[in-house]
């Protein structure tokens, strides 16, 4: 299984710099007294990548544990809020969406309902005086509010 | 000769950077106690925020500078008290720390830990200050040929000194120096890897990088901490926080030998404090354990990397301000942060820009005898910082990744990229490879490409340059020794021990 995922890496990134050396390969330059180029470079990378890249396929190293399926599903959830974090940032405004993100993360890291509402409240109020008050930072109002009134 | 010094005690006492300094040694022991957020988090979160409160580049170094000492400071707290090393430096500390800890010698260990952070790094300070304008003095003479060959030193010597998996480290190097080939090239003007999207014209932003690799992939792994079941999660008591001037007798020689120790490898660029722990605890180990005692509670197992992983923090600093390679991964991020600020360290940064390098360099001797003053009385607040439910962590560092990232430019994109390489970040964490060589390839690569392309337009594409003066033949062989010998060694030794045996 480790073995199979170092291998299965090796062919992934074999692809990379296939990928890498082809687009490298295809740029249009125009005239230039240079003697190298763009191009030159991250060809030689994509060879040196390719290089390592067969290396791990034949000599496979060790990784650490993979997660289990309980555990990926929850790895899955958290980047799921994460992604409903950045999405909704500023249509709803930092407000909104912080508080429901932070409530969300603190419940999947094993906080109780309680705790984690108070955590949510007390970490927007917090965060919100710091980034606006002392660091002068202007976060998104979202647009939620002006459309509902 | 000595004149940036006085200069740089000039910049640092001003009321705005000795409250910096004391902030960012303040935050920087934070940082560090919490485990799983390292000296690089740390500056990863707090550079974006530095960087819009405006401050002028030496306050902001300042700042950075000293949350990375004290973070070196804050790892032992969780590495003594329970069995998870802090951030990386703090690995070897868990060997002898915790057996202590367990005797129920938690708060003589912290004392002496606070004392052998406190020597190590002064030992490396007072080098970096005798050797950094030197060593730049040297620097000078180098031209692109030399700077490009010192590149490939570093990231050979990086290969080797990271220890478990060479070919993953190269292979993390080539990543991060392919992520720096994205955006439009400085030479001609031609867009590279940007698939036609405006965002990525000016590359992948260092902030959003290093925000997505460390911190977004350190909340992905937490998840897994949080169900392990192998480490202590009670603190042992502490006691008084107090070291005896027996023990200090006891562990005078090891400290300075192990400062020392921490120091060079603190110096040669791409090995940090990692490795000058493991390095330092390993000769002590051969020279002073006599009684085997090492890994159960010896107080000298415990002096020896606490001292060598300051001294090599502080020792990262040498190539970093004098040669603009970086010593470490966090050095790396530091001199990406400097970057920001257009300012490209190097040979010149002590002669043009000296308020920046002094001031530095005299930021770090007050931030040590702060730490010293905050570590020693106040441990037992620190150890409390321990305490600190993964689940307020976890929503803490995600609201100052996402806001971090997202006042750069008011744009959602970042965001999503900043996610989308954090989540590779964590794969490739799964997979083994360390951070470390990906951020310093991604830090040097652009460079790297300039001075090769500058040689070579010098030569009129002669590759012969790259190896024409004696300084870069030098580097090339260093570089070329330093892949080969380790695998070349044991075979030879082993064959002498053969005829030997035969003999």
């Amino acid at each position: 299984m480790r073995i199979a995922a170092d291998r299965l890496l090796g062919f992934a990134l074999i692809g990379l710099a296939a990928f890498a050396a082809i687009h490298a390969w295809q740029l249009q330059i125009p005239f230039s007294y240079e003697p190298v180029g763009p191009k030159a470079f991250p060809i030689a990378l994509s060879i040196i990548l390719a290089l390592l890249a067969s290396v791990l396929i034949f000599r496979p190293g060790e990784n650490g544990h993979w997660p289990n399926k309980a555990l990926a599903l929850k790895l899955i959830k958290v980047l799921g809020v994460l992604v409903v974090y950045a999405s909704l940032f500023t249509q709803l405004g930092f407000i909104v969406t912080t508080f429901f993100a932070v409530l969300a993360l603190s419940r999947l890291f094993g906080a109780t309902w309680k705790k984690a509402l108070i955590t949510s409240f007390l970490m927007v109020l917090c965060s919100y005086l710091l980034f606006t008050q002392a660091l002068g930072i202007s976060l998104p109002d979202g647009y939620w509010l002006s459309d509902f009134i | 000769m000595f004149d940036f010094l006085i200069h740089g005690f000039g910049v640092a006492l001003t009321p705005l950077n000795l409250g910096l300094a004391f902030l960012g040694a303040l935050l920087g022991t934070i940082f560090g106690s919490l485990p799983g957020i390292g000296p690089i988090n740390g500056i990863a979160i707090l550079m974006p925020l530095a960087y819009t409160l405006g401050l002028p580049a030496e306050s902001a170094l300042i700042l950075l500078a000293s949350v990375y000492t004290g973070a070196e400071y804050g790892g032992r707290m969780s590495s003594i008290l329970l069995n998870v090393p802090g951030d990386a430096g703090a690995v070897m500390t868990t060997l002898d720390g915790h057996p202590l800890a367990k005797k129920g010698l938690a708060g003589p260990a912290l004392g002496l830990s606070a004392v052998s952070s406190f020597v190590g790094a002064t030992i490396a300070i007072i080098g970096l200050t005798l050797f950094a304008p030197l060593l730049a003095q040297v620097a000078i003479m180098f031209g692109p040929a030399e700077f490009f060959a010192l590149m490939i030193f570093a990231f050979s010597s990086m290969a080797v000194m990271m220890g478990k998996d060479p070919i993953k480290t190269g292979i993390g190097a080539v990543l991060g120096v392919m992520v720096a080939m994205v955006g439009v090239d400085s030479g001609t003007g031609v867009l590279r890897y940007t698939f036609g999207m405006a965002e990525l014209y000016d590359g992948i932003d260092f902030v959003v990088m290093i925000i997505g690799l460390f911190a977004i992939s350190e909340i992905l792994l937490m998840l897994e901490h949080a169900n392990r079941k192998d480490v202590d999660d009670e603190m042992p008591p502490l006691g008084r926080v107090m070291v005896s001037m027996k023990e200090l007798m006891y562990c005078k020689w090891t400290m300075l030998r192990c400062g020392l120790i921490g120091f060079i490898v603190g110096v040669l660029p791409g090995t940090g404090a990692s490795v000058g722990g493991a390095v330092s605890y390993t000769t002590e180990k051969r020279i002073s354990d006599t009684d085997g005692s090492f890994g159960t509670g010896n107080m000298r197992g415990l002096a020896a990397p606490e001292a060598a992983n300051n001294a090599s923090a502080a020792g990262s600093f040498v190539p970093m301000l004098t040669l603009g390679i970086p010593g470490s991964g966090t050095t790396a991020v530091l001199l990406g942060a400097l970057m920001l600020y257009n300012i490209t360290p190097g040979p010149m940064l002590f002669s043009e820009r000296p308020e920046v390098a002094g001031g530095l360099i005299a930021s770090l001797y007050i931030g040590n005898i702060m730490l010293l003053a905050l570590n020693l009385p106040l441990a037992g607040l620190f150890a409390r910082v321990l305490t600190i439910p993964r689940w307020v962590l976890v929503p803490g560092i995600a609201i100052l990744a996402f806001v971090g990232v997202f006042q750069l430019h008011s744009d959602l994109t970042a965001i999503y990229l900043m996610l989308i390489i954090g989540v590779l970040g964590y794969l490739l964490r799964k997979l083994g490879f360390s951070l470390a060589p990906i951020i310093l390839g991604y830090v040097l690569g652009g460079l790297m490409e300039d001075n090769l392309r500058r040689a070579l337009a010098i030569s009129g594409g002669d590759l012969g340059v790259l190896w024409q003066s004696g300084i870069s033949l030098g580097l090339w062989v260093a570089a070329a020794a330093l892949l080969i010998l380790p695998w070349l060694v044991p075979k030879l030794l082993s064959g002498r021990t053969r005829q030997n045996n035969a003999g």
